[in-house]
């Protein structure tokens, strides 16, 4: 047996003592919220110190995002007082709130007063800014912007010049140092899912954030881009003392663990402060299954691997039977942008070609930014190639347009804007013709698509998608925002089917880690 | 050459009224139908205080500003809740309300312009003065169009102003994305009161110079078709940046013009008229969604 040092002792005292002194920046007391009887929290008190960086976890559906909501102003407690001195002067929420607080408008428990007390956050589907450039995404979340004040703005013109000069030269040291130098005036909605995760972290921080909510920062970004953002995450802690609650997808916790002190437990409504050392047991309670593990398990390990133009690699199961998609040569473009096929010294662009035959799935792995949703939605039609051609059981289809191909046979699971949120699950089972309704659904028939949790709105989005009668299917990133359960599930109803083709693509981490 | 100043004179008031509604519709992203109503609460207040209270332009027309855009609370403070078809909605509910008053506020056996015939319901208004500035009358084409296209100018550096302005990309910001403004600390509650004032201020300018220079005003300028016409040209030129309203208000104004030299009936022209402009919306919304010179494509 191991005996423990007076020297030990004192060093975990010492950290004990340090951990202590650190200034409360967010106290929670017997929070609770529910939603038509269902409790979906209760009783939370818990409290939030300067430079801590807590994880959440939680399986799906046990309440982080109602959690993260109701920290951040989005949603209010039914019951519980939240104390928050991150600003200027420490502030009190108490739930149910008062009847005077409901009539000043101005004095609201809302987003904004809670964003300019040092509350920042992110979302799992990015919400950045899309009409604006990636500058002025950032410079235009900066606090007390006297540009802001119509009458300054139309009187103070110098003034606000020289601000607003000042504000764009943060912005862009921020985004280089998010490594997107050059790409100041691309427009939000011009970039990768990765890039717009990191331009929406540093749009927070732009705001004023001491407090920053990350609810997956991490889903979607390649190898590089992980190392590029936990490493910035832990400049910020570390320089900035920063204060982080990161919510993640179970794939991409061993990432952030290093970076972890706390790990808050949501397990059936009620909530546990642990150890970082609880979320490496229970990393490792959970079956290691990733979708690259699941592919070898449903072909019996005979995976064939193709690099394709730009890096991605194309891993296929099953035999080469009829060919359902062939892909010759194809090009995209995303404005002047090249985003699928690779630009030669000479000038000349070379594109991708590949062929999926009946009963196969393809599982495309590709970095960050790769153009892996530019391809699914060009073989879709929603965009045009530039070159190259796409057939469809054995029809050239690159000229017709998205729905006739739909009625030849493809069809196009998106990994954003699937689903049609004020439907309820029975509804959108009922317009997808889901005849038999799956036992794992059947629990959520009454609630709105846009209630559920990450992991039941895959499954139901899957289970919708599944059932369209189409032979080849192309599927973005289906693992995204699920804990293990999910991913398991998910797998379940990805599982191939002798009539059908394929094609997933996900990022390439997945692979990357692997390896 | 009196007839192209008062085709001048139209298109700057137009000009106006696009430029203001391009403000809420686009770049606060909010459709609204109560923009006749608040054009004919300026041309009323003008009407109104240069009549009873022998006002000069200046100090009649920044009443009118002052009380339209206090009462763009009516469609500014919906806007805090409702979007989409809804606030659509309760715009039409203001334009209907504002219409009613026009209309209804009249008594047979008052002056108009009392408190109790206050609008003088759709007999209107009569012998508005003309604009006058520090004592000097504007009453031929020529000089009340150089005036107008002066405050036309005003009202278009004013718009670019505030539109180049960090102001303008905050309602850009509130436009693309409500929650995520508010998430890094924009009130945009705040925003949409300041827009709707100043759109409402703006086009009840327009109002107001309408009112001097055609000297009669009725119920009929709160009316919903001239809402809708109003909604075609910032539609048809284009929402979003500064040059689609000016091009909508120009092609809108130039149709029926254009149909003054085909030999059609007076009886139906009103309803060709009409009928093209149904027909132009169709077209575009089908084959070019931001409009002629637009940049924001509106749901």
């Amino acid at each position: 047996m191991k005996t423990i040092t007076r020297l030990e002792v004192n060093k975990v005292l010492g950290a004990v003592a340090k951990e202590r002194e650190r200034e409360i920046l967010l106290q929670v007391y017997g929070l609770g919220k529910s939603f038509g009887g269902q409790i979906v929290l209760k009783d939370v008190s818990v409290s939030l110190r300067l430079g801590e960086v807590v994880l959440l976890l939680g399986s799906n559906g046990s309440g982080k995002t109602t959690f993260l909501n109701m920290l951040t102003g989005n949603l209010k407690p039914d019951v519980g007082e939240i104390h928050l001195s991150s600003g200027k002067k420490q502030q009190v929420f108490r739930f149910p709130s008062p009847w005077q607080q409901e009539l000043n408008s101005w004095n609201h428990f809302t987003p904004e007063r809670l964003a300019q007390e040092g509350i920042g956050r992110t979302w799992q589907e990015v919400r950045l800014f899309p009409s604006l450039s990636l500058l002025d995404n950032i410079t235009a979340a900066s606090p007390q912007q006297k540009g802001e004040n119509p009458i300054s703005a139309l009187f103070q013109h110098s003034l606000i010049r020289k601000q607003e000069m000042r504000l764009q030269n943060e912005a862009r040291l921020k985004l280089e140092d998010l490594g997107l130098q050059g790409r100041e005036s691309s427009l939000a909605n011009k970039i990768s899912l990765g890039q717009s995760k990191r331009v929406a972290i540093a749009r927070a921080i732009q705001a004023g954030a001491k407090i920053l909510f990350l609810d997956e920062p991490l889903a979607s970004l390649d190898r590089a881009g992980i190392l590029e953002v936990v490493q910035w995450l832990k400049t910020l802690v570390r320089e900035q003392q920063l204060t982080l609650v990161i919510v993640e997808h179970v794939l991409n916790i061993p990432h952030i663990l290093d970076l972890v002190t706390k790990v808050w437990m949501l397990e059936q409504g009620e909530l546990r402060v642990e150890l970082p050392a609880m979320a490496q047991k229970y990393l490792a309670e959970l079956q290691h299954n990733d979708i690259r593990n699941w592919l070898a398990k449903v072909s019996g390990g005979k995976i064939s691997d193709r690099i394709l133009a730009g890096g991605a690699v194309l891993s296929t199961v099953g035999e080469a039977s009829v060919p359902l998609l062939e892909v010759e040569d194809l090009v995209v473009y995303r404005g002047k942008r090249l985003v699928v096929g690779e630009q030669h010294e000479d000038g000349t662009v070379t594109g991708i070609s590949f062929t999926l035959y009946r009963g196969q799935v393809a599982l495309l792995q590709a970095p960050n930014g790769w153009g892996k949703t530019s391809l699914l939605e060009a073989l879709a039609g929603a965009i045009a190639p530039a070159q190259g051609k796409i057939r469809l059981s054995g029809r050239l289809v690159e000229k017709l347009p998205s729905w006739k191909r739909v009625k030849l046979g493809l069809s196009l699971l998106q990994s954003r804007d699937n689903i049609y949120p004020n439907l309820t699950v029975r509804e959108a089972l009922q317009l997808s013709h889901v005849r038999n309704i799956p036992e794992d659904v059947k629990p959520l028939l009454h609630k709105r698509m846009s209630d559920l949790s990450g992991g039941e709105k895959q499954r139901v989005i899957l289970r919708c998608f599944q059932s369209r009668l189409s032979n080849v299917q192309l599927i973005d990133e289906p693992l995204s925002a699920l804990d293990a359960v999910g991913v398991d599930s998910v797998l379940e109803i990805l599982k191939p089917n002798t009539e059908k083709s394929c094609l997933i693509a996900v990022p390439s981490i997945i692979h990357t880690k692997e390896s | 050459m009196n007839y192209f100043f008062h085709l001048i004179i139209y298109f700057d008031i137009y000009a106006i009224v696009a430029m203001s509604l391009n403000l809420v519709v686009g770049y606060c992203g909010l459709l609204t139908l109560a923009h006749a109503g608040y054009f004919a609460v300026g041309s009323y207040v003008y009407a109104l205080i240069a009549l009873k209270l022998h006002a000069g332009f200046l100090p009649a027309s920044a009443m009118a500003v002052a009380i339209a855009s206090l009462l763009s609370f009516a469609v500014s403070l919906p806007a805090w809740r409702f979007k989409g078809d809804f606030f659509v909605m309760v715009s039409l509910a203001v334009q209907a309300l504002i219409f009613g008053l026009c209309q209804n506020w009249v008594s047979s056996d008052a002056e108009p312009g009392t408190l109790r015939n206050l609008t003088n319901g759709t007999f209107g208004l009569s012998e508005i003065p003309k604009p006058d500035l520090f004592g000097w009358q504007l009453n031929d084409p020529s000089s009340i169009a150089i005036f107008a296209t002066a405050i036309a100018l005003i009202c278009g550096v004013v718009s670019g102003v505030l539109l180049f302005s960090p102001w303008g990309r905050l309602l850009q910001v509130m436009r693309d994305d409500d929650l995520a403004a508010r998430g890094v600390g924009k009130n945009t509650r705040l925003v949409k009161l300041q827009a709707f004032a100043i759109a409402c201020g703006m086009v009840a300018i327009g109002g107001a110079i309408y009112a001097a220079y055609v000297g009669f005003i009725d119920p009929t300028l709160a009316a919903l078709d001239q809402s809708i016409l109003m909604l075609c040209m910032v539609l048809l030129g284009g929402v979003g940046n500064f040059r689609g309203p000016l091009v909508g208000t120009f092609v809108l104004l130039a149709i029926p013009e254009l149909l003054k030299f085909a030999t059609i009936p007076d009886g139906i022209a009103a309803n060709i008229r009409l009928l093209l402009y149904g027909l132009l919306l169709v077209v575009m919304v089908h084959f070019r969604p931001q409009g002629l010179a637009g940049k924001y494509q509106v749901d």
